[in-house]
């Protein structure tokens, strides 16, 4: 638990990974310092080359420096290679132990909380891959910029420091330069890509409305539209890009005035008039490694850059790195007694929407709850899992259902409107990891049948969020799962909205069955089945009248009105 | 009719089309290959020079300078015009996708996600894009520069020449191998970060029954298996981009190390490869720049295999079967509706939905459609519509086949209030409107009177120029405006598909008597629903289509 506390901390992520970043730190050192060496020996080469043809060396002697050449280049090489997989390993871990934390969090965080944490989750994870870049572009730049330019520099200073104070002066020009234009540069990629972020929208909106502007003949009228908007993509993309592309030369151009300097100074220096007395191989070396140089201090600005995103991003994402708490899960399930006593809620800043709700349930139990439209039922079974705040007092056995604390949504089974299904197979959905025969549910819902016509079965791959399925195939596969999950006290919230009169009735016939050591409060508009509940709730106006079937037909008018209404309108459909 | 579109044509559309874009591409593209590869000549010569014993003239330190400036200069404009060109491509790729969208079938629409084909119009135009900016004309020039590097070696010292022409083969395998097993590493990342990202909203969608049946570590473990693909993926990919690199410089560091032994030696060796000290500098600084095109010819190679793809995809979505187009012949007709000996089966079933349907409406009369859920009452209002085709009979609306009535007169024949309110982006004045320049905002607002929306809508910040969103109105009010956008126009005929919003008391009251506003004095055809079974028009003809179509048969 300790270890976890500290995952909203950067150094965390270091320190997780030390031995990688002792190898990256070794590798990464002997490579850069090594980089030098290329230069130095081409020019070496090249001055042995020179003395050899002029006949005052011997052949042996380049064979020779050939061969430390090579060798020494393999080594570096591979201590390159080394470097750059371990960064690369670092940073693929630190990316995975961010998201996985991430996603705990997310998992874990309280209720109020997650509204806020569940939009920006998709930010967040973008997010933590630029701080990972962030951080892996740091371990590497550090090295190969910092090391190697600090090497370079070195050298250039060794050879002639006064020539090297002169040609360094143009590379800062350079970076002043391109700082200056990048604000241009930037702002013209900006306006391209929020053309190309529009552009994408309307490609959207045009295909997904492509029906409706048909039928009301529209079609050209948008294609029309679509066109101006093409034409703004094509002019900020190709206007960005050029501005993007101007960068680099400009930047180059102006590095290599160096070159000049280099030329003229260096050529005076090898012909014995300059500074220093150079042989062709220090000429030969000091302008390659000038070169080198040139093109890494045009890298500095990005790491200085990646750093700084990093930074933005890791501001964000750390508040939803600290550990989420859970709260503490009762220890045994309660008996199925269920008592409502003097229930009463409100949304938040609106009049009471219902009070005084007081009902009790024993095993075996199957409530009705109904009411006209928007009079409170969903909301009546959305307290019954802790998602609401209420006032009054709900206790399931020996267990009060309180606002705080505990996750008494552990004795609840719950079904909610929507089917809240997975991608992944209809097993998968219907187990969650909690293993074993998903068979009997399947029957009870009226689905084997459906189930095992399908190519795969029980292992179908339904889609995301169940798109493979109908609507009352969802439905029917949501109420398995929670059947499957049986707890004291069922919740069921209009499970029959999609399926037919005759199968409804299957399946309260199976729930009845399944559900004889459980309280069911099954809420639906639809009363067909109501004759047969236990008890019914009728909701109106705020108050609640509990009675039997039969009782609240003799002594509810609005129930009964509404009972008739619907026997009379399902009555066509049945013949 | 015009001839097929395909990207091809395109293409060719446009090289014709800006001749002088296509020319001065070419010309930037030779020009900016021959500065490349200047500047280590120049080097050569400053070498030599200094060997010789002689002082390096300004002009050859400027000149090399200027070279260098001018090759960089070419290579942005380059860039810039492969962009401009591929930029002009996608552009007409789009448009000729979009003018297809008009002639594709309805079913089309209503089979795919709208998702997918943008997607097309998004991802598989933007490969094309691709294959320009680092595809095949890019591949051309590093070509060029490939050869030219070449041939300047073997001029130069033609056993380096050989040697490289040895290893380019060798090279190029390996680098393809690498930059495949990368990509196919790198796929199976992307295809294990998007079932991860797709999780995500999952997750939160459906976070009441996690939390509820308290599965929380099984989530952990589903969202853990898929990063656990993902981190492999990418573990492997690693590997190959981390080695590639270090492979290649020691290569060609060999290689330069065995010409320059091979040059200091004496005799037939020496005359093989012998170079002056100016021509080992430049040789080193060719060898260093021989491999940069190399390894973007693997990338570009790439490019282009995935541009392929793309390029297929668009090409079939600009074959898809196109709607029929009826022939407008006018028949004298006083009924509004007259569906003679009518079949209709939707492509990819068997069973024919309607067999031989007859169905007659009078100018004025309102029918109310009821029948079991999949007797096919939407779909005859789609047909009416002019949204389907029958394959046999026909559908006549006052005496025309729905789908000839031109595009700018359907508003005044047709309403069509849908199952669920599209919104468009755009005001709420274009809710109604839906872009149309026919509409004025005195029939907007008279639309929205009718159907009891003035109030709520003239009390928006910018009234009727409001910006519509998803939250400015709830689903009902939504429903409202569907129904204020099918009257705008006066339409003859109004088509009421069954609602399916969840509207709570208040508004379902206002739904029905905006439809009973709205069905006042024309005809009406609407699907029968338990929110207004009837009771917006007591006069309503109901027509069970179970009923008339057994009658049908048993006739």
């Amino acid at each position: 638990m300790k270890r976890l506390d500290a995952t909203d901390q950067i150094g965390y992520y270091f320190r997780k990974e030390k031995r990688m970043l002792l190898v990256v730190t070794v590798t990464g050192i002997l490579y850069n310092v090594g980089m030098v060496a290329g230069p130095w020996f081409e020019g070496r080469m090249v001055q042995c080359l020179c003395d050899i043809l002029g006949g005052n060396r011997q052949a042996m002697e380049m064979v020779t420096l050939v061969v430390c050449y090579v060798l020494v280049i393999l080594f570096v090489q591979f201590m390159r290679c080394l470097k750059r997989l371990y960064v690369r390993k670092f940073a693929n871990h630190i990316s995975k132990s961010m998201k996985m934390t991430l996603y705990r969090n997310l998992l874990y965080r309280r209720r109020e909380e997650l509204e806020d944490a569940g939009a920006m989750m998709t930010k967040l994870i973008s997010d933590a891959d630029a701080c990972v870049e962030g951080m892996r572009k740091f371990t590497t730049e550090v090295f190969d910029t910092g090391v190697v330019m600090v090497a370079y520099v070195g050298m250039l200073l060794f050879y002639d420091w006064r020539l090297t104070l002169l040609s360094m002066l143009f590379p800062p020009i350079a970076y002043f330069l391109a700082k200056k234009l990048k604000v241009v540069v930037t702002k013209n990629v900006a306006l391209s890509r929020e053309s190309s972020a529009r552009l994408n929208a309307a490609t959207l909106e045009r295909i997904t409305n492509a029906l409706t502007y048909r039928i009301y003949g529209q079609e050209s009228c948008r294609n029309a539209a679509y066109e101006e908007n093409l034409t703004d993509y094509e002019r900020k993309a190709v206007l960005a890009n050029i501005w993007e592309n101007a960068m680099q030369p400009i930047y180059q151009v102006i590095s290599m005035l160096g070159a000049i300097v280099i030329i003229w100074f260096g050529g005076k220096n090898v012909f014995g008039t300059g500074w220093c007395a150079w042989n062709i191989a220090t000429f030969t070396t000091f302008f390659s490694c000038y070169q080198k140089l040139a093109l890494k201090s045009s890298k500095a600005a990005k790491l200085f850059n990646a750093v700084q995103k990093a930074r933005v991003s890791w501001k964000r994402i750390r508040p939803y790195l600290a550990a989420a708490k859970e709260g503490p899960l009762p220890g045994a399930l309660p008996l199925p007694d269920l008592s409502v006593r003097n229930v009463a809620f409100a949304y938040p800043g609106q009049e009471t929407l219902f009070e005084g709700v007081t009902f009790q349930a024993g095993p075996g139990e199957i409530i009705g709850i109904t009411g006209k439209i928007a009079c409170g039922k969903s909301t009546l079974g959305k307290l019954m899992i802790g998602a609401l705040p209420y006032q009054g007092e709900i206790s399931l056995g020996n267990i009060i259902f309180s606002n705080h604390g505990e996750r008494y949504e552990a004795c609840v089974g719950y079904l909610g409107h929507q089917p809240e299904l997975f991608d992944g197979t209809i097993e998968e959905n219907i187990c969650l990891g909690k293993p074993g025969d998903i068979g009997p549910v399947l029957c009870t819902v009226c689905i084997e049948q459906e189930v095992s016509a399908l190519p795969e079965g029980i292992h179908t791959n339904i889609g995301s969020g169940g798109v493979r399925l109908s609507g009352g195939q969802q439905e029917r596969i949501a109420l398995a799962r929670t059947l499957y999950h049986r707890k004291p006290l069922m919740v069921l919230d209009d499970p029959f909205s999609a399926v037919d009169m005759e199968t409804e009735v299957r399946i309260f016939e199976n729930l009845r069955r399944l559900t004889r050591d459980c309280v069911v409060l099954l809420i639906s508009h639809r009363l067909s089945l109501f004759p047969q509940m236990d008890q019914v709730l009728w909701m109106e106006n705020g108050r609640v009248s509990v009675g039997s079937h039969e009782g609240l037909m003799r002594e509810n008018v609005h129930y009964r009105v509404l009972y008739e209404a619907q026997r009379k309108e399902d009555a066509p459909d049945e013949n | 009719m015009k001839t097929e579109a395909s990207v091809a044509r395109i293409i060719g559309r446009t090289i014709r089309n800006r001749r002088v874009l296509s020319a001065l591409l070419i010309l930037t593209i030779v020009f900016s290959i021959g500065f490349t590869i200047l500047p280590p000549l120049v080097l050569e010569k400053i070498v030599d020079t200094l060997t010789a014993g002689e002082q390096i003239l300004l002009s050859v330190a400027v000149g090399y300078f200027g070279i260098t400036a001018v090759s960089g200069l070419l290579d942005a404009a380059k860039e810039s015009l492969i962009t401009a060109f591929g930029q002009e491509v996608t552009h007409q790729i789009r448009s000729a996708m979009s003018e297809k969208l008009k002639l594709l079938p309805a079913s089309y629409f209503i089979e795919r996600e709208p998702g997918v084909t943008a997607s097309r119009f998004v991802n598989d135009v933007n490969t094309v894009d691709n294959l320009f900016t680092s595809g095949i004309i890019s591949m051309a020039a590093d070509l060029c520069k490939l050869v030219s590097i070449l041939v300047i070696i073997f001029t130069k010292s033609t056993g380096l020449g050989l040697l490289l022409l040895l290893a380019t083969p060798m090279l190029f395998g390996m680098t393809r191998q690498f930059q495949k097993k990368m990509l196919k590493a790198q796929m199976e990342n992307r295809v294990a970060v998007g079932r991860t990202n797709q999780q995500i909203p999952e997750t939160l969608n459906n976070m009441r029954t996690i939390r509820v049946l308290q599965q929380e570590p099984y989530m952990l473990e589903r969202y853990g298996d898929t990063i656990e693909q993902s981190y492999r993926a990418q573990e492997r990919s690693n590997f190959y981009d981390a080695v590639y690199s270090p492979i290649v410089v020691s290569i060609s560091s060999l290689l330069i190390g065995i010409v320059m032994a091979a040059s200091a030696q004496s005799g037939a060796v020496q005359l093989f490869f012998g170079m002056s000290a100016g021509t080992a500098a430049a040789m080193i600084a060719y060898v260093g720049n021989f491999f940069g095109p190399l390894e973007s010819i693997g990338m570009e190679i790439q490019n282009v295999q995935s541009a392929v793809a793309g390029v297929r995809r668009i090409n079939e979505f600009l074959k898809e079967k196109e709607q029929k187009k009826g022939t407008d012949q006018r028949m004298d007709d006083t009924a509004a509706v007259r569906v003679s000996d009518m079949s209709f089966r939707y492509h990819d079933r068997d069973q024919e939905i309607f067999h031989s349907f007859c169905l007659t409406v009078r100018n004025g009369e309102s029918i109310l459609l009821a029948g079991r859920t999949g007797a096919g009452k939407s779909t005859l209002i789609k047909l009416i519509a002019g949204l389907y085709q029958p394959q046999q009979g026909e559908v006549r609306v006052f005496g025309r086949k729905p789908d000839t009535i031109p595009e700018n007169e359907k508003r005044r024949w047709f309403g069509y209030v849908e199952q669920q309110f599209r919104l468009v982006s755009g005001t709420v004045a274009d809710q109604v409107s839906l872009f149309d320049s026919q509409v004025t905002d005195t029939q907007i607002r008279q639309a929205l009177d009718l159907v009891g929306l003035k109030e709520t809508v003239e009390k928006l910040p910018d009234g009727i120029h409001t910006l519509c969103t998803e939250n400015l109105f709830s689903q009902g009010q939504f429903q409202l405006l569907s129904i204020a956008r099918a009257v705008v126009l006066n339409p003859r005929i109004l088509l009421l598909d069954e609602i399916t919003a969840n509207l709570d008391s208040q508004t379902e009251k206002m739904v029905l008597s905006a439809l009973r506003a709205a069905s006042r004095n024309r005809t009406v055809i609407s699907v029968s629903h338990r929110l207004y079974d009837g009771a917006h028009d007591q006069h309503a003809r109901v027509l069970n289509i179970n009923v008339c179509k057994k009658r049908l048969r048993s006739d």
